[in-house]
């Protein structure tokens, strides 16, 4: 093992796994990588328990047990850079929708009102304490790099640890995944919010143009646009744009409702209605966040109380 | 009181787990336990949302296998909206289950388990692991990464997105398969079912002869099995069929996937956050004991291979067959899950190409006419990791009023941890133990592939 090799840890802390395996899947670009990193640990293909000292680590997943916090610290103290490695180590994660609900109401249900669990207790010793909210990394220990995205491409991972090693700016631009989408934009004179069940879009025209709510406009591109080139609405997975995120006022639901209601004859208000109403869906990967969950366009515990006294 | 050995994290397995072997004062095995260090609750944050959506949610239980998820949850929510996917839609979904099996099983029996094997159980542990590999069979390891990527780029290519996919919606599919989409499928699939024959060879030659005074031993258990098999004949089914559930001895009942609750339960030791199913319909209750258990089955791949009659693909069945002469049905060694796994791997590969060669595989009919509404579904296909079951409960508006979900590595929580104690009972004694001892432990585990 020649000693010039840059040394990488990752540690996944609470997530899927799907980045991990989306490490794996640079393929044979993996190959060109090893040229240059040593990889000492990596849960998901070394047998290395500890956490040797490293130049680059890469945190997958957010923090929801005192193993993940514990994970996250010494993984700070032992590696040069750390990377926040997807949505759920930058924002918190689809689970972050577990900020919904109160860690009290997710154990009754998995253990108490399951149809095929019959206990009365819920699972405590010798387990690692389930942490009252999810939190997103940098919330915990100072994060040096961030790449979101459910999993990010891996045209956006080569890119990002490229840099790294040899020491270059990343070149990724912050465009929205609308940047690569194939639709196109027109005016039309659509009158309602359609959803997925209710009909099949046009493979041509933009969603929003056809009724249809996607989040592309207000998703950052780390995907290269797969949804809406195959017939999906984009649902945010990549999480906000740089827009989004720094604009106090403006947030994923007013940026789509006013541009939906240009291209259509809905208004913006109804829009904006529907998208409250189904909030845990909208905001589902970056709620947990800070730069979202503080802002005070945001009231999902509000909304979801409307939704369930109607 | 004696020590505890905690083997953490369990490594180069697909989730969150610890091993505890607890030792008494003569440094001899007193329990041994696997902890799953994992919850999220989704089955909670999933209420109140559209069910056609949950299909793009619930994907990101597991990042490994998220196409299984992804199409579990469109066959349940079909089912609460009473609709039927079109016919190649619903092929068109098979396909991609199929071929997402074959990823699978080639990043789990090449990157994840074969180091044990190609390197052996008690190499250095810095290089026992695919990157070792590399360097000693680079030829092996540039074939394993090139076969990986063809499938992983075969499902992105005609998908979108091969982890979390998006392209399965409730009724069908999203899009159509071109023609020469098909017939760049059909040439890509054909180079890996060659390379599925090329593992199976390889592992039979390299792994299973070599090592099988260990297979004969390692964490083996004696349980019953649960997997899904042709309604008509019996056959091996991943994406659909009824559900078989075998006793130890071979007896088994047959049944449909919305009766589960009937035969199996889900119980809690209070040492774990992940439940362990049990079949309830045997009415002997739980109970982990390696001499006696109860109620205790099986899932993933040996599961599947045992409980199948045949295979309904040349190639694979003749590999059954093999299989079944020399080790019986049911075969309980626990490292013949790798076996297993190969052979299915052959049947996956042999089902893409069935279906790609499916009259009406082109055709544009690919989404039937959804309504929501309230009622009740059970989506069930047969994960890498097991049977998969999602039942939803959608209200008027078709939003998931309440969801129930087992996923596939929970079936195996309970036999993991028998199959645990069994390895570190049988390996560790007065005290005695190395790294390559306690790898060996996590061998068992592996198997599983949790």
């Amino acid at each position: 093992m020649s000693p010039e090799k840059i040394r990488l840890n990752t540690e996944w802390l609470c997530d899927c796994g799907g980045c991990h395996v989306s490490l794996v899947d640079l393929h044979e670009k993996i190959l060109n990588v090893l040229e240059s990193v040593q990889i000492q640990k990596c849960p998901v293909l070394t047998d290395e328990k500890g956490y040797p000292e490293a130049e680059i680590g890469i945190l997958t997943g957010s923090i929801r047990t005192e193993h993940d916090r514990h994970a996250a610290i010494e993984m700070r103290k032992k590696c040069k850079t750390i990377i926040a490695f997807g949505t759920c180590a930058v924002y918190g994660g689809l689970h972050g929708a577990g900020l919904a609900h109160s860690r009290e109401e997710i154990m009754d249900h998995v253990y108490l009102n399951s149809p095929t669990t019959r206990t009365n207790f819920i699972p405590a010793t010798e387990v690692d304490g389930l942490e009252k909210l999810v939190t997103p990394i940098d919330e915990v220990i100072e994060v040096d790099l961030y790449l979101p995205g459910c999993p990010p491409h891996a045209h956006f991972i080569f890119e990002g640890l490229s840099a790294l090693i040899e020491g270059t700016a990343p070149r990724v631009r912050q465009e929205s995944v609308c940047g690569g989408c194939n639709r196109t934009m027109k005016k039309s004179d659509v009158t309602e919010i359609k959803n997925s069940a209710d009909a099949v879009a046009d493979d041509d025209i933009c969603f929003l143009s056809q009724g249809f709510l996607c989040l592309g406009s207000v998703t950052l591109d780390r995907c290269l646009s797969p949804c809406p080139n195959h017939g999906i609405m984009c649902t945010g997975c990549a999480g906000p744009t740089m827009q989004i995120l720094t604009e106090p006022n403006r947030d994923i639901r007013t940026e789509v409702s006013e541009r939906m209601a240009r291209l259509t004859e809905i208004p913006s208000e109804v829009i904006r209605k529907s998208m409250e109403q189904s909030a845990k869906t909208h905001y589902a990967y970056a709620m947990a966040t800070k730069m979202i969950g503080d802002k005070p366009t945001f009231l999902i515990r509000k909304w979801i109380a409307e939704v369930e006294a109607s | 009181m004696g020590t505890v050995l905690n083997i953490a994290p369990v490594s180069r397995i697909e989730g969150h787990a610890k091993i505890a072997i607890h030792l008494d004062d003569n440094g001899n095995v007193e329990d041994a336990f696997l902890h799953i260090q994992s919850l999220r609750g989704f089955e909670k944050f999933i209420e109140g949302r559209p069910a056609e959506e949950v299909p793009r949610i619930v994907n990101r239980i597991c990042g490994i296998c998220p196409w299984m998820h992804h199409l579990a949850s469109n066959k349940a929510v079909d089912g609460a909206f009473g609709v039927k996917p079109t016919a190649t839609g619903h092929k068109l979904r098979e396909l991609c289950q199929v071929m997402a099996h074959i990823n699978d099983k080639i990043l789990h029996f090449f990157f994840l388990a074969s180091p044990d094997f190609v390197l052996g159980p008690d190499a250095d542990y810095s290089v026992r692991n695919v990157i070792g590999i590399a360097k000693a069979n680079p030829e092996l390891a540039t074939k394993v990464v090139k076969m990986r990527q063809l499938g992983q780029m075969m499902l992105e290519r005609f998908a979108g997105k091969a982890i979390h996919p998006i392209a399965g919606v409730v009724g069908g599919f999203a899009k159509p398969m071109l023609e020469e989409e098909r017939l760049e499928l059909k040439r890509d699939a054909e180079t890996l079912l060659d390379f599925s024959l090329y593992s199976l060879d390889f592992a039979i030659n390299n792994v299973f002869s070599k090592y099988m005074d260990v297979i004969s031993e390692l964490g083996n258990i004696t349980t019953g099995f649960l997997g899904t098999v042709d309604r008509e004949d019996g056959s091996l089914r991943i994406y659909d069929g009824k559900q078989r559930l075998m006793k130890p001895d071979g007896s088994y009942v047959d049944f449909e996937g919305d009766d589960y609750a009937d035969y199996l339960g889900e119980h809690v030791e209070p040492w774990a956050y992940s439940k362990m199913p049990y079949a309830k319909s045997w009415n002997e209750g739980f109970d982990l004991d390696l001499a006696a258990p109860r109620g205790i089955y099986r899932s993933n791949t040996l599961a599947r291979i045992n409980v199948c009659d045949k295979i309904s693909t040349p190639r694979a069945n003749a590999a059954l067959e093999q299989f079944r002469s020399q080790f019986g049905r049911p075969a309980q060694q626990t490292l013949l899950y790798h076996y297993a796994r190969l052979i299915e791997m052959v049947y996956a590969c042999e089902r893409t190409l069935e279906l790609l060669e499916w009259d009406g595989i082109t055709d544009t009919d690919i989404r039937a006419k959804v309504e929501p509404k309230a009622g009740r579904g059970v989506g069930i296909v047969e994960a890498p990791r097991g049977t998969l079951i999602h039942d939803y409960v959608t209200d008027a508006n078709g939003c998931i009023e309440s969801a129930n979900l087992i996923v596939g590595t929970t079936h195996n929580i309970a036999p993991m941890n028998m199959s645990v104690k069994q390895a570190a009972t049988s390996l560790i004694k007065d005290g005695n133990y190395n790294e390559g001892l306690l790898n060996q432990v996590e061998m068992a585990v592996r198997a599983y592939d949790p």
